[in-house]
């Protein structure tokens, strides 16, 4: 169990989305021991599943002008702050000749209200930006919408919050929140590897962690930590489906220009297109239906936006789920209505229950901000004095970098291969890359990640390899996988035992497979194949020995032409087959099972 | 045009040919949605021949669809230097089992490079102009052909070529004739047989024409012997040698001619032939992948191969079954743009039949040379090293004489082994008049 | 003048090719048309005819197994005879390339990932790595090919209980090329000796040699001169050298396919490759034609019979859409769920429908229509384009490939000389 350190204050946050990473950031710049534990990896919950994109606010200049302001306002910081996770594609809200002019004029005016620069562009200038608009568009209204990579977000977020000292754990579920005296001090957590960083196969074990506070920031998940606590908070989870395309058809965020409705965005992210998105209103978090209809109609309505998508490649799908969060009296019936701003609920003045407070609601745009509110709130309850720099403080990575340089040339790596890397990395690349020993092939080739990166990942994230794949994006690429999912647990060995990274690839295979169904035609559904026949064919690994612990009688298989097996030896046993394993085969080749 | 050409596939009709997407003339190119097809097998590797030779050179995989999918639009610095490695044999067309526009995105990524990322100053540049508008200075050669033999062929002029220019000394000179196809034609008088609907309009080409006119007649009077009425069109290069070199633009002018000139011809009935393999191959597949030309895709359409065209339209076997020949061997070799027009079969299959031919293939490497490549200095080793084994086995093969469509995978046959090296149409010729 | 042949096949493939050659045995003028390179560039080089059934596997005797296939696999149909004549044909084409004839049981051969699998028939130089062989094994890899770890993999080979020590090493290949060489360039430095990269290999692999009696690398041990690689290998190493199959690209699967091409070239099949097959003429009822597009233009390629090889979903033979699988050429019947996610399992290695979507095969092999016609009486159809096996599973890719080739082969042969 760990001991504070010092005599600051201790924190401990519950939750490794990107509010989690961002309050456990600021606290620890602040000088508190913070402590955050995740249940699964970082990004787990709503944040690994969004959309990707960074508002300008624009989405809600009409409806939530409050959030619409915090939004361009974060928008601004994050830039700043956060480059090598944020790519400033420029956002488009483009009015098809079916959405009304008014609806148009409101967003414009909305825009002007909330602070958000807007122009209005002819579709000729539209298109002149995104060739591949429909021909019929009318007008679009051109705001400052971003792509975010809410993987390294966080990643960077937990990496400084661990240079200022923080603990950060992952693969540590909540089991308890421990509560003395009508107070909460701590939580009880149950370690899927041991404590520090994931390992297949290590044994679990228990810590209770005690604390001066204990801040929710689950998400979706804040109604089960309250539960545990005993006090109601009552998130209305609501699913959303995101339907990602091979290539960036646009590489600008497209918007259609019309209230609220499903299927209305096309985000570029990274290498790809993520077309988004369904409101529908689910019980369990973690369990509900992930249905076919919902892919078909991003694909058909988002269509009328960009044809070509009705015909492109897709190469998987994937639900979030929204944790929203209303003040119960609201009682909204559409979860559409349900405000997208953020609540901070002291569960002391509340519940009546000091120690804890929930943070629930809001978006990932405005994270830092969140961040910052809950960590002034608990900072004045504990009689904290420090001021807030997570606006001002570059993250790990986001110190001045450029994308240009001569990667043949300083690094050994192709110009495409050496600019995507950077652009992951930002200023790591020098630390990462340059200073990498030895060969640095490409392990993952559609998402060109070398082997340093990799291995860097690995630092981070032990033998998980889903969190190496968040971390890098391999696996991410057309190919889903196919060829670099065995490539990358070869870089887990020596370090780590043969049978972690067998275990290790099945995690990840089956992961990648998961998402994957949801774009089985064409010609994913060829790739699919292919990758069927390289693992399952040509590796066998559907039925290894060594996973299948099924004892193999060598001696009843061809051994050479040379070996002392008669011809016809096979035809003896041929009948029972279920006799060979147990006897020694033919006489002469020996080799019994006991020992396989 | 104004409006986005959409990717064809109406229902899943099997891989259709990527088609360009592309929107207002003068917009680049973007063709990140052909890394759609690609499944990542690596065929094309396999079929690589600079890959197997040169590790520099990533190969056909990296250097189309997955540079291109890790693509971003306001992207400065964006292709990898190592795409003027890439020699155009279009070996990984044919090998794509999924229909990645390999060819198309590795011609287009290569202009892109050479209008940005080359200084127009330099000598690689400066050097890869020249070669890639041969046709031009053969032109102006072609006009005092004995004093350019002459000085062409003299050593001190070649090295001072490898070293001013980066052009390989290594080679010979391809020699002019003493009188170029057209003025052999015209000297002639034009066609010598009319027909109404039995037309061929001939895209010689710049080699048929200045360097090995023989072809040229050859093609004329084997078609005559068959009832074609020959027209010879004005014509500029085919654009093969400025692909290879980026330079799309000089090849759009020359296109532009050349489309026109067609055109006017196809309208009065006639169809195009091509006696070397690039040019067929530029005016089928290139053209219509890279220019947006007025006419362009009836003019790719109706190109053919001589060869080709005849195997259609007459009854070749036979009228070569009753052929005979004086004795003779031939190691033929099947250029690599051959093979994508499904043409590398054809002289082996046609001629095996014919009495006192002895035709051998000489395996399916690629020849090395792919055009302008292996003229270059810092590629010429390269392109020896992937001839080794087509020079290998034309030495093991019974015949003294080489045989190609190719007039550049000729001059490669002929340095490798001192063959002399002949053109189909010329044992057609022989065998048919 | 038509193109006009006795038997006209579609596909250059493993199956395509088998079909020519048995088809042109019976006298047959037959022509082969095939668009692009084979999927056999894929694969690993390996004949797998049957390697699991119902759940048991490996099992070690493929031929006592077939009858515990379902009916509507296709070696259900062609019969375990079927299958000894497809590959009585083969071992024909590949001679001494290939092992595996002496016996019908299956072998196990060490993967690239590790584990063992079975198989029927194998190169050469995989023959002496045989996971039966008692021979204590050195796994070499090389620092810079991401694809196969020699430690992991002899780690993995060991937890499989192969009866016999085996170790893994990693070394430098001998010349420091780009770290994305293709392995054709590696190939190629061996099949050369560039810089004496033969004996350099070797003094480093000997450096890990500790009483190994043989020693398996991943298959690119040259590639036009294997053979001379590899004794230069075992001589210096004073062990057997083995090789390891790969997945893409795959110089093993290189190698047969050359096999096939000289087969089909002695037999003076008539190739047509390049251009891709796109429709068809019918007269009577009859395919009369299979038509071939050369850009823009169609040539039709007349044909008593056809014989349909164009592969499964990798092949492109078998195509999809969100809402439907098809066969493109003749529109041949591929059954399928109607909801498109009964097309897969949950389980990545589950029983997916989509493993076994294909046409539907009459006892004759020819392609039925949905209310179970014959599509054409003409038209054969021969390995990944049937439907009815899922080849991954089974391990019996190769084997579906040359039984049904062979097969459908023959039969239009004898058809066409009637």
């Amino acid at each position: 169990m760990h001991q504070q350190m010092s005599n600051a204050p201790s924190v401990l946050v519950i939750g490794g989305g990107s509010t989690g990473c961002g309050i456990v950031r600021d606290l620890a710049m602040r000088g508190l021991d913070a402590t955050l534990v995740e249940k699964g990896n970082l990004t787990h919950g709503t944040t690994g599943r969004m959309h990707g994109l960074l508002h300008s606010g624009g989405r809600y200049a009409v409806s939530d002008q409050s959030s619409a302001t915090e939004c361009i306002e974060e928008n601004r910081v994050l830039r700043r702050i956060a480059t090598h996770c944020v790519e400033m594609t420029g956002g488009l809200f483009v009015q098809r000749p079916e959405d009304e002019d008014e609806y148009f004029q409101k967003k414009l005016e909305g825009c002007r209200e909330c602070g958000i620069p807007a122009e209005v562009l002819s579709a000729e200038e539209a298109r002149e930006i995104e060739p591949h608009l429909a021909g019929d568009i009318e007008r679009a209204i051109r705001v400052p919408d971003g792509a975010v990579d809410p993987f390294r977000l966080c990643v960077a977020n937990a990496a400084d919050a661990s240079r200022h000292g923080a603990r950060v754990e992952t693969h540590a579920e909540v089991t308890d929140v421990l509560i003395e005296d009508g107070a909460v001090v701590g939580v009880e957590v149950e370690h899927d590897s041991g404590e520090g960083s994931f390992v297949h196969g290590d044994d679990g074990e228990r810590e209770e962690i005690y604390a001066d506070h204990v801040i929710n920031a689950t998400g979706a998940w804040a109604g089960r930590i309250g539960e545990m606590a005993g006090v109601d908070v009552a998130v209305r989870p609501s699913k959303g489906v995101m339907t990602i395309m091979n290539v960036r058809q646009v590489d600008t965020v497209i918007n259609r220009c019309k209230p609220k409705g499903d299927a209305d965005i096309v985000v570029p992210h990274e290498t790809t297109c993520i077309l988004g998105t369904t409101d529908e209103e689910v019980d369990d978090p973690e369990d509900y239906p992930e249905e076919g209809w919902e892919v078909d109609m991003m694909i058909d309505t988002l269509s009328d936006l960009v044809p070509m998508l009705s015909e492109a490649r897709t190469i998987r799908s994937f639900w979030g789920v929204r944790p929203l969060y209303e003040p119960p009296e609201v009682a909204s019936e559409d979860p559409t209505d349900i405000t997208r701003d953020f609540f901070l609920l002291d569960h002391d003045d509340r519940d009546d229950l000091p120690g804890l407070t929930s943070i629930v609601g809001g978006k990932l745009t405005t994270y830092r901000l969140m961040a910052e509110k809950i960590s002034d709130h608990v900072c004045d309850r504990l009689g904290v004095d420090a001021e807030c720099r997570t606006a001002e403080e570059p993250l790990p990575g986001s110190e001045d970098f450029s994308v240009l340089r001569d990667w043949m040339d300083e690094f050994g790596l192709r110009s495409p291969i050496g600019r995507r890397s950077a652009e992951r990395l930002g200023s790591r690349m020098d630390e990462v890359i340059g200073e990498w020993d030895g060969p640095n092939p490409t392990v993952c080739e559609c998402e060109a990640v070398t082997r340093a990166e990799i291995h860097d990942a690995i630092e981070g994230a032990g033998s998980e390899l889903n969190a190496v794949r968040l971390r890098t994006r391999a696996s991410m690429g057309n190919c889903q996988g196919a060829f670099c999912c065995h490539r990358m647990a070869n870089e887990l060995v020596p370090e780590y035992d043969e049978v972690v990274a067998r275990d290790a690839l099945d995690d990840l295979y089956q992961e990648r497979w998961k998402g994957e169904r949801h774009a089985l035609w064409g010609q994913q559904l060829s790739q699919a194949m292919l990758k069927h026949m390289l693992h399952a064919t040509t590796m066998n690994r559907d039925a290894d020995p060594a996973t299948t612990g099924e004892p193999v009688e060598f001696g009843a298989f061809d051994s050479g032409p040379d070996a002392s097996v008669a011809p016809d030896a096979g035809a003896e046993s041929a009948g029972n087959s279920d006799d060979a394993v147990a006897d020694g085969g033919t006489p002469g080749s020996g080799g019994t099972d006991a020992d396989s | 045009m104004s409006d986005a050409e959409l990717p064809s596939s109406t229902g899943p009709t099997a891989q259709d040919d990527f088609e360009p997407v592309s929107v207002f003339e003068d917009s680049e190119m973007d063709l990140r949605p052909g890394a759609d097809n690609c499944y990542k097998c690596s065929v094309c590797d396999t079929t690589c021949p600079v890959a197997e030779v040169d590790d520099e050179f990533p190969g056909p995989k990296f250097q189309g669809p997955e540079q291109w999918r890790l693509k971003r639009k306001e992207d400065d610095v964006e292709i990898d230097d190592s795409i003027m490695s890439c020699s155009n044999c279009m070996r990984c067309d044919d090998a794509c089992p999924s229909g990645v526009p390999l060819s198309q995105m590795h011609n287009t990524a290569r202009g892109a490079y050479v209008d940005e990322q080359m200084t127009k100053l330099s000598r690689e540049y400066v050097r890869n102009r020249i070669l890639a508008n041969y046709g031009t200075l053969a032109r102006l050669g072609s006009k005092v052909p004995r004093l350019t033999n002459f000085v062409m062929g003299n050593s001190l002029v070649q090295k001072v070529n490898e070293t001013l220019l980066g052009i390989t000394a290594e080679r010979d000179f391809p020699e002019f004739a003493t009188q170029t196809f057209r003025e052999w034609w015209a000297e002639r008088g034009g066609p010598q047989v009319r027909s109404e609907d039995k037309r061929v309009a001939y895209f010689h080409g710049c080699y048929s024409n200045y360097n090995t006119p023989e072809v040229g007649k050859a093609m004329v009077r084997v078609f005559e012997a068959f009832g074609y009425e020959v027209a010879v069109p004005r014509q500029r290069c085919s654009g093969t040698p400025m692909f290879a070199n980026g330079m799309l633009d000089d090849a759009e002018r020359a296109a532009s001619v050349n489309v026109s000139e067609l055109s006017d011809l196809l309208e009065e009935g006639y169809d195009v032939i091509a006696s070397c393999t690039s040019c067929s191959m530029s005016l089928r597949q290139e053209y219509p992948e890279l220019f947006q030309l007025s006419g362009i895709e009836e003019v790719a359409e109706n190109t053919y191969e001589s060869l080709e065209y005849l195997r259609i339209h007459e009854d070749l076997d036979g009228a070569l079954a009753d052929a005979s020949v004086d004795e003779q061997a031939f190691a033929y070799h099947a250029p690599c743009h051959a093979r994508n027009q499904g043409l590398d079969r054809q002289a082996v299959e046609l001629f095996r039949e014919v009495d006192g031919v002895e035709m051998e293939d000489v395996g399916d490497s690629c020849s090395g040379i792919s055009g302008t490549y292996g003229w270059k200095e810092e590629k010429y080793e390269t392109s020896m090293k992937i001839g080794d084994d087509m020079f290998e086995h034309m030495h093991d093969a019974a015949g003294e004489v080489g045989m190609t469509e190719c007039p550049t995978c000729s001059m490669q046959m002929e340095h490798g082994t001192g063959y002399e090296i002949k053109h189909p149409l010329q044992l057609l010729e022989d065998a048919l008049c | 003048m038509p193109i006009r042949d006795d038997v006209v096949v579609v596909g250059g493939g493993l199956a395509g090719s088998m079909a020519a050659l048995s088809a042109a045995e019976s006298g047959a003028q037959v022509r082969l048309i095939s668009h692009k390179k084979s999927t056999l560039r894929q694969a690993s080089g390996l004949v797998d005819v049957l390697g699991a059934v119902d759940g048991e596997a490996p099992i070690s005797d493929p031929f006592a197994a077939v009858d515990r296939l379902p009916e509507t696999h296709p070696y259900r149909i062609v019969g375990v005879e079927g299958i000894r004549e497809g590959l009585r044909r083969f071992d024909d084409v590949v001679g001494d390339s290939y092992r595996g004839s002496h016996t019908d049981r299956n072998a196990l051969v060490p993967t690239h990932g590790g584990t063992i699998k079975p198989t029927a028939r194998y190169p050469v130089s995989v023959a002496p790595g045989l996971a039966s062989a008692e021979e204590d094994t050195l796994l070499v890899g090389f620092r810079g090919l991401t694809d196969f770890d020699a430690v992991a993999a002899a780690d993995h080979l060991a937890a499989t209980g192969v009866p016999f020590d085996v170790d893994g090493a990693v070394v430098d290949f001998p010349i420091r090329f780009r770290d994305d060489a293709r392995t054709t360039r590696l190939a190629q430095a061996l099949d050369n000796d560039q810089d004496d990269v033969r004996d350099r290999l070797a003094e480093a692999v000997a450096a890990e040699l500790d009483g190994h009696a043989r020693v398996g690398f991943p298959a690119m041990l040259g590639d036009d001169h294997g053979p001379a690689v590899r004794a230069h290998l075992e001589d210096r190493l004073g062990a057997t050298v083995f090789q390891i199959p790969t997945g893409p690209p795959s110089l093993l699967g290189m190698h047969l396919e050359d096999l096939l091409i000289d087969a089909l070239e002695r037999a003076e099949i008539r190739l047509s490759t390049g251009n891709r097959a796109v429709g068809y003429e019918t007269a009577d009822g009859r395919l009369t034609a299979v038509t071939v597009d050369r850009r823009g233009q169609t040539v039709p390629y007349h044909a008593d019979q056809v014989v349909l090889a164009t592969g499964g979903l990798v092949g492109k033979g078998i195509d999809s859409d969100r809402e439907t699988v098809v066969e493109p050429l003749f529109d041949c019947h591929v059954p399928h769920p109607e909801d498109r996610y009964e097309w897969s399992e949950a389980e990545a290695f589950g029983d997916h429908a989509f493993a076994r979507f294909g046409v539907v095969p009459d006892d004759d092999l020819r392609p039925t229509d949905a209310g179970g016609d014959v599509h054409f009486p003409n038209l054969r159809a021969a390995g990944g384009v049937l439907g009815g096996a899922d080849v991954a599973t089974e391990k019996s890719a190769a084997g579906v490939s040359i039984a049904t080739g062979s097969y459908a082969g023959r039969r239009a042969g004898e058809e066409a000389a009637q």
